[in-house]
């Protein structure tokens, strides 16, 4: 395993130089004085400029200025935005990333386990009713014209209806006398979500081994109530409690993206959970299953639903990868600002250092991910661990 | 004399299928003693498979049970509710399937898979008790106790099959059926599986079930004997008895159409034309069409259908027996 991750961290490095050289020698193929940006920027004093310009090798012809990017990228320096010139595309980046990650981290394992747990039901109940009914509105809401629904349910929730706010993250004049600026309160949103999922992930590891059903049950049971227990102590105490309010606005502003991409991100995952569950069920180790006297549940959730994941797992870390570039579009609609409007401004306004930093993180993020649902696939399915290892 | 564990009683099952219904099971009676071997033979789509799932209840989604009774340990078992069942089944009544190969959910380990049978009628063992529970019906089938911790692609089919054994005995039913258990395996290792269940259902004197198209392997295995033919049985006797006085036709084609390793070399014979279909109603004797010597009145379809006694233990189907 550890020498195919060596084998696979190296093509990687490959494929992301390449990405690097090309996605450059892209940016500047774009008609147009492309550091017009940074010579209007008033804030740039007139040798701030020219030494800039050395440095980064701006006057200089395409390739050596290439050449130069590529160099002073793998030192870390990526240069200075032209837009807001004294901030660096990493200040930039580590400001936006959060506000991205919080939102769509929630939207996808919402709409993962919604999607499992339904495409898992309907599998189970096929020819009913409810399962026609169900499959019907997912493939509605697969196929829909998403900015279009994204739209509809901003008309209905935040103006007819008046429910939810219509966009951005936070009510600003909540926030002028705030002891903190917005990431600080993100960042503990964010910490607080890992730290849940890492106790939940923990008690079921540690479940897992005791032979009795029940008390395996009843561990599990007992570890959502520490989790609600805890979150509720740990809100009420400490500088948590101060931040509570402020938390509290940046939740509220997150319902209604929440709903809206769950709605339309759910749909693929049960549909598809519905179709490897099915064949998964013909298979006769179900009819082994049932013969052993193994409650329908269990069968159902343990057997047919553990084999019909590896797909399912497969597709969602694809989806994963698409986070930040599909963040574009609906950070516009909500006009949530995250990584996905910072890459768009900054390829509108050609902010090549920042449209280069963007570009170049969601590659890393899409490659690392890829190799994370090799990995993970190889762990659910063991027919596949022979495969890597030899 | 020991006493019957399994009763099956005018056994009626049919499939609903578009062409209409399909008669899998008809009339069925048999039963089982206590350590006795039960052989079950015929041709393939005979209904074996059939009367083996319904006798779990595990039988198909449009398979209908229309009437009969079945009854383990005196304790009927058809009408009982899915919970109740689920006792039985493999606490009463184990299976090795046909195709036991794909028997094994491939993404968990084998000692896991059995493991779970087992937590399932034995709440309260041990993690202990389950593992040395597992180790001992290994050691019967010969099999390594390494074997558990491995998942199923990493065996040999002979080893799968083998593990499946153990399976089906890992909660001591009363009755264990053997659906062809040996039908995807070489010749060899068929041989070594087959040695394999007889020693076990002696030493632990187990009332089986044996399923089999081959009846050279019937012979083999088993004290009682029944042979299906298009969904009834039409002989049914002691093994030795049957083998010995063949008094059903279909019977003794069954026989003079397998190769016997051992006896004199005798001309095979091939069994000529299709089993019926099963679709429907049919009248008088569903072999008719293929019986080397029909009686005129079998022919016309009016013979009575049914199970005479021809000698003590030994029955056989009555239009038949009239006729030979
Ligand atoms: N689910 C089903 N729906 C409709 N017909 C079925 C179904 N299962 C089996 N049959 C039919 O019932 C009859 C008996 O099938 P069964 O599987 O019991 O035969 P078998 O004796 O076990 O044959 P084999 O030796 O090939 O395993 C066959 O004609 C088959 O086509
Ligand atoms: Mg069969």
């Amino acid at each position: 395993m550890a020498e195919y991750i060596i084998r696979r961290t190296f093509q990687m490095t490959i494929v992301f130089f390449l990405f690097l050289i090309f996605s450059y020698l892209l940016f500047n193929a774009i008609p147009g004085n492309a550091f017009s940006n940074l010579l209007l920027n008033p804030n740039l004093p007139p040798d701030a400029y020219q030494r800039v310009l050395e440095i980064y090798g701006l006057d200089k012809p395409l390739l050596e200025r290439t050449q130069m990017y590529i160099v002073n990228f793998f030192k870390g320096d990526f240069g200075y935005s032209y837009k807001y010139f004294p901030k660096t595309p990493i200040e930039l980046i580590s400001e936006r990333l959060p506000r991205t990650l919080m939102l769509f981290s929630i939207v996808n394992i919402v709409a993962f386990y919604t999607g499992f747990f339904i495409g898992k039901v309907l599998a189970w109940r096929r020819g009913s009713k409810a399962e026609t009914w169900i499959t019907v509105t997912s493939v509605f809401s697969y196929t829909v014209f998403y900015p279009w629904f994204a739209l509809m349910m901003l008309w209905v929730f935040g103006y007819k209806l008046g429910w939810l706010p219509i966009g951005k993250f936070l009510y600003p004049e909540k926030w002028y006398d705030a002891p903190f600026d917005s990431d600080v309160v993100f960042t503990s949103m964010i910490k607080f979500t890992v730290v849940i999922s890492l106790i939940q992930f923990a008690a079921y590891l540690a479940s897992r081994g005791i032979e009795s059903l029940s008390l395996r049950r009843n561990i599990r049971f007992g570890s959502l109530i520490t989790i609600f227990a805890g979150s509720y102590f740990y809100w009420n105490n400490g500088d948590a409690l101060i931040q509570k309010p402020y938390a509290s606005d940046i939740a509220f502003h997150m319902i209604l993206p929440v709903m809206v991409v769950t709605v339309v991100a759910f749909a693929g995952t049960a549909l598809l959970t519905r179709t490897t569950m099915m064949e998964v069920l013909k298979e006769d180790y179900i009819l082994t299953a049932r013969a052993k006297g193994i409650s329908q549940k269990r069968i159902r959730d343990r057997h047919a639903a553990r084999t019909a994941l590896l797909p399912v797992v497969t597709s969602f870390i694809f989806t994963i990868v698409t986070i930040i570039d599909g963040s574009v579009l609906t950070e516009q609609i909500f006009s949530w600002p995250g990584m996905g409007q910072l890459l768009l401004q900054s390829v509108l306004e050609e902010d090549i250092p920042v449209a280069m930093a963007t570009f170049s993180f969601v590659g890393v993020f899409a490659l690392i991910a890829h190799l994370l649902a090799d990995v993970s696939y190889s762990y659910l399915d063991p027919r596949i661990r022979i495969k890597s290892q030899g | 004399m020991s006493k019957d564990v399994l009763v099956v009683k005018d056994l009626n099952m049919h499939y609903e299928t578009l062409a209409g219904n399909v008669s899998a099971v008809k009339n069925v009676s048999f039963s089982v003693k206590e350590g006795e071997s039960f052989g079950l033979v015929g041709e393939s789509g005979c209904g074996k498979t059939s009367v083996a799932m319904s006798l779990l209840q595990l039988q198909a989604d449009n398979a209908k049970i229309s009437s009969g009774s079945i009854s383990l340990d005196g304790i009927e078992m058809v009408g009982m509710s899915e919970s109740e069942l689920r006792k039985v089944r493999w606490d009463g009544i184990s299976i090795v399937f046909q195709g036991a190969m794909n028997a094994w959910n491939p993404v968990v380990k084998v000692g896991e898979q059995i493991r779970e049978a087992i937590r399932e009628h034995y709440p309260n063992n041990t993690k202990n008790e389950n593992t040395e529970k597992i180790e001992s019906l290994f050691k019967m089938v010969d099999l390594d106790s390494s074997i558990m911790d491995r998942f199923p692609h990493e065996l040999s089919g002979g080893m799968k099959q083998r593990a499946v054994i153990a399976l089906a005995l890992s909660c001591d039913p009363k009755v264990v059926i053997a659906d062809e258990p040996t039908t995807a395996l070489d010749v060899v290792i068929q041989d070594q599986i087959l040695k394999e269940i007889k020693k076990v259902q002696e030493l632990l004197g187990l009332s089986l079930i044996y399923i089999s198209h081959d009846i050279a392997v019937i012979a083999e295995m088993t004290d009682q004997m029944a042979v299906m033919y298009a969904g009834s049985i039409v002989e049914i006797g002691p093994t030795d008895q049957v083998f010995s006085n063949p008094k059903h036709a279909y019977t003794r084609l069954l026989l003079e159409s397998t190769p016997s390793v051992v006896g004199e070399k005798k001309k095979l014979r091939s069994l000529e034309g299709e089993p019926p279909s099963l679709i429907g109603e049919e009248n008088g004797c569903s072999f008719s069409p293929r019986c080397p010597d029909p009686s005129d009145k079998c022919k016309s379809g009016n013979s009575e259908m049914g199970l005479i006694e021809v000698a003590d233990g030994h029955f056989a189907d009555k239009c038949c027996v009239e006729c030979g």
